[in-house]
């Protein structure tokens, strides 16, 4: 049983496609949820035995995904061809950087004006280091990496609604936070209301215990004093000579600590996608994508758009058009094909494949994530906050303000991420402003959390993933109801096609998903291959 | 081939965390208290616009573009103009509830969010952003979907 996925429906046929997508249960998913904690399985590098004379391989796709399958595949000796969208290699890998141009859907044409060295990344921007494909690879391919800053205590939390729209630094939130939990669990554990869940000598420990995790003092309370001072910070720092007596800082109270809602950003470093020590490539995420592109140079061709894709008892069929050269039409041919074009497109793209693909095909929205790079004429946040690296989350629609973890203290204009949001109301409304209000918006709502934005601001560019022509979307949007239906159907060979990429993994938006999807895929494929030549 | 019937709806399951304010959902009268005061950053507020050319400028215009024109990249948004798809506001009001694609759900019933609650929209607005995509951009529609229709498409939609 087979259909054509994203041919010419009726609209019977359309009304009961969308019918049969109905099994996503309306839910609220919290992201740890949506598998984003899921733990890499990348093994030590894949070794593929060496490819049945002859066997050939189509990668559509050169994003990591495409470009793992296709280098991996090559090392093994299969031929290979790979056919990218874009005129460069990396997909959603991707760095902006001064002089480069960049048109959206819709026809505006943003050109970045960073100076030299300063770039954003629009899409992944960050390393874990549990993410062993990626770190694999980068050490392969020669990709130097730093460290990503994801903590910074010395960044701001910050909520219109709480403290008069002042900005907390992190440290006192946090510092706080936990002294004011741990002062009423040693309350309650000395009023025994633990007595039945704690034996009297495990009392005494926690009661301990609790004095460390909190900072409290001798009487199990946070009070202003030494120890809260050393983790919240002091009014005045301590110094030298006769200035240098320290000036302590007073815990904010609980109750304006709870009602303020910031809380609900402390816990992001604690997560094990975002732990120390997290890392980034040296000079943007794009030389990734570049170090596999040099190392897969004559396998690719640039610019083409795939228009269609049919598989028949012997191989696979893929045709395109060069959108640099005109419209003709081009067909390609290998035995397999690994297809790794994002769901948001692969779903309106021709594709003999059977019912339960082209459903999973069909069944994943896309996260309409978006970032705004913002260049000042100087690193105020270094220079006047002491701000080096790390994020600032806030309730405005700007979601956050990323500090560059690279070039610390150097002179001249500075480039920090102004918005990165993902909170889908806030994303799809600046997803339709035009780019220079999205600039605009992210300058004007983070004048609130730093003043010397006015006066400070140079040029800044805006990347919407819903305008994005390669990609229409930032990554898909598996609900839980949609995975337990169809995930299994959207990885599952189907004849001589299989997929890969972000989407088809429990990784959703990593690139490690897309890594490990890749390798999956690919020893799938090779099983198969020999079988078929046996 | 026949693929009807092969998906059960699920129940409109809300967890806790969601701020929405008591939306009625197709017969599933869903209660959920507002909780500004106990919610953390980043649970934003409802999307409360309820004029159809708020909506689509918001929502719609990200991806169907100001001038209702679409796009096309490596894949394509249809245009909401010349486009017989349009001729049924009951696709329309199906497609905004269910999602098509990489287009979210927007109905209480189908939408995910991330990182917080999914914009949801109710069956006035849906009806309202509807009537104002079909008399406008060119459209010249005369037969207008109230929210009762939506509604009504909700309850039976699966």
């Amino acid at each position: 049983m087979t259909e054509k996925s994203g041919t010419a429906l009726s609209r019977r046929q359309l009304l009961t496609m969308i019918g049969a997508g109905a099994g996503a249960t309306a839910m609220y998913q919290a992201m740890h949820s949506l598998g984003f904690a899921a733990e890499s399985r990348f093994q030590d590098p894949i070794r593929l035995s060496t490819a049945p004379k002859g066997a050939s391989v189509l990668v559509l796709g050169a994003g990591m995904a495409g470009l793992v399958a296709a280098f991996e595949l090559r090392n093994a000796g299969y031929q290979v061809q790979v056919l990218e969208y874009n005129a460069r290699a990396g997909g959603r890998n991707w760095t902006l950087r001064g002089g480069d141009r960049y048109t959206e859907l819709g026809a505006q044409t943003q050109e970045c004006r960073f100076d030299p060295d300063l770039y954003i990344n629009p899409g992944p921007w960050r390393l874990p280091y549990h993410h062993r494909g990626m770190l694999s690879y980068c050490k392969r391919l020669g990709v130097a990496l730093e460290p990503f800053v994801q903590v910074n205590h010395n960044a701001y939390l910050h909520s219109r609604k709480a403290f008069g729209g002042k900005p907390q630094r992190m440290r006192a939130v946090q510092a706080d936070y936990d002294g004011h939990v741990a002062e009423l669990l040693a309350k309650a554990t000395r009023n025994h209301a633990l007595d039945a869940d704690v034996t009297a000598e495990d009392q005494e420990i926690l009661l301990s215990s609790l004095r460390f995790s909190g900072a409290l003092d001798g009487n199990y309370r946070l009070v202003k004093g030494s120890d809260s001072s050393e983790r919240r910070g002091y009014d005045r720092d301590p110094g030298g000579g006769l200035r240098a007596r320290p000036v302590f800082s007073a815990p904010i109270a609980l109750s304006d600590l709870l009602r303020s809602g910031l809380w609900a950003a402390l816990s992001f470093g604690a997560r094990y996608d975002m732990q120390t020590t997290m890392f980034q490539p040296v000079g943007g995420m794009d030389r990734i994508g570049q170090a596999f592109a040099r190392e897969l140079k004559p396998l690719i061709r640039y610019n083409a758009q795939v228009i269609d894709i049919h598989q028949d008892q012997r191989g696979v069929n893929a045709t395109f058009v060069d959108t640099g050269a005109g419209s003709s039409r081009q067909t390609v041919r290998a035995d397999w094909c690994v297809c790794t074009i994002p769901l948001s497109i692969l779903g309106q793209i021709p594709m003999n494949v059977g019912t339960p693909m082209a459903r999973a095909i069909a069944a994943v929205p896309y996260c309409t994530g978006l970032k705004v790079g913002l260049q000042f004429k100087r690193r105020f946040w270094e220079e006047d906050e002491q701000i080096y690296g790390g994020i600032t989350y806030t309730d405005l629609p700007i979601g956050q303000i990323s500090y560059p973890s690279s070039r610390f203290f150097a002179d001249g204009k500075g480039v920090l991420l102004g918005a990165y949001i993902w909170d889908m109301r806030n994303s799809m409304d600046f997803t339709s402003m035009t780019p220079a209000e999205r600039v605009s918006k992210a300058v004007e709502y983070g004048s609130q959390i730093h003043p010397q934005y006015s006066k400070e601001f140079d040029n800044g560019i805006a990347v919407a993933w819903h305008r994005v022509p390669s990609a229409m979307g930032c990554f898909g949007l598996w609900s839980d109801a949609a995975r337990a239906e169809h995930y299994d159907n959207l990885c599952a060979f189907d004849g001589r096609i299989v997929l890969a990429g972000e989407h088809a993994s429990y990784m959703p938006a990593w690139q490690e998903g897309a890594v490990t999807s890749a390798l999956d895929a690919i020893e799938r494929l090779q099983e198969r291959a020999h079988g078929a030549a046996a | 081939m026949n693929k009807k019937g092969a998906v059960p709806v699920a129940a409109a399951v809300l967890c806790g965390g969601v701020a929405l304010a008591s939306i009625a959902v197709s017969g599933l009268l869903v209660e959920v208290p507002a909780r500004a005061d106990t919610a953390g950053i980043f649970d934003s507020e409802p999307f409360s616009a309820t004029d159809g050319r708020q909506i689509y400028e918001h929502i719609c215009r990200g991806c169907h573009m100001a001038d209702a024109g679409g796009a096309m990249g490596a894949g394509q948004y249809p245009a909401l103009t010349k486009n017989p798809a349009l001729g049924s506001r009951q696709y329309m009001a199906l497609t905004i509830l269910m999602g098509r694609r990489n287009m979210p759900a927007f109905g209480a019933k189908y939408a995910v969010g991330f990182g917080g609650p999914p914009v949801i929209l109710n069956e006035a607005q849906i009806a309202a952003v509807i009537n104002y995509v079909r008399t406008n951009f060119g459209n010249r529609y005369t037969d207008p979907i109230t929210a009762a229709e939506v509604s009504a498409l909700d309850r039976s939609a699966h």
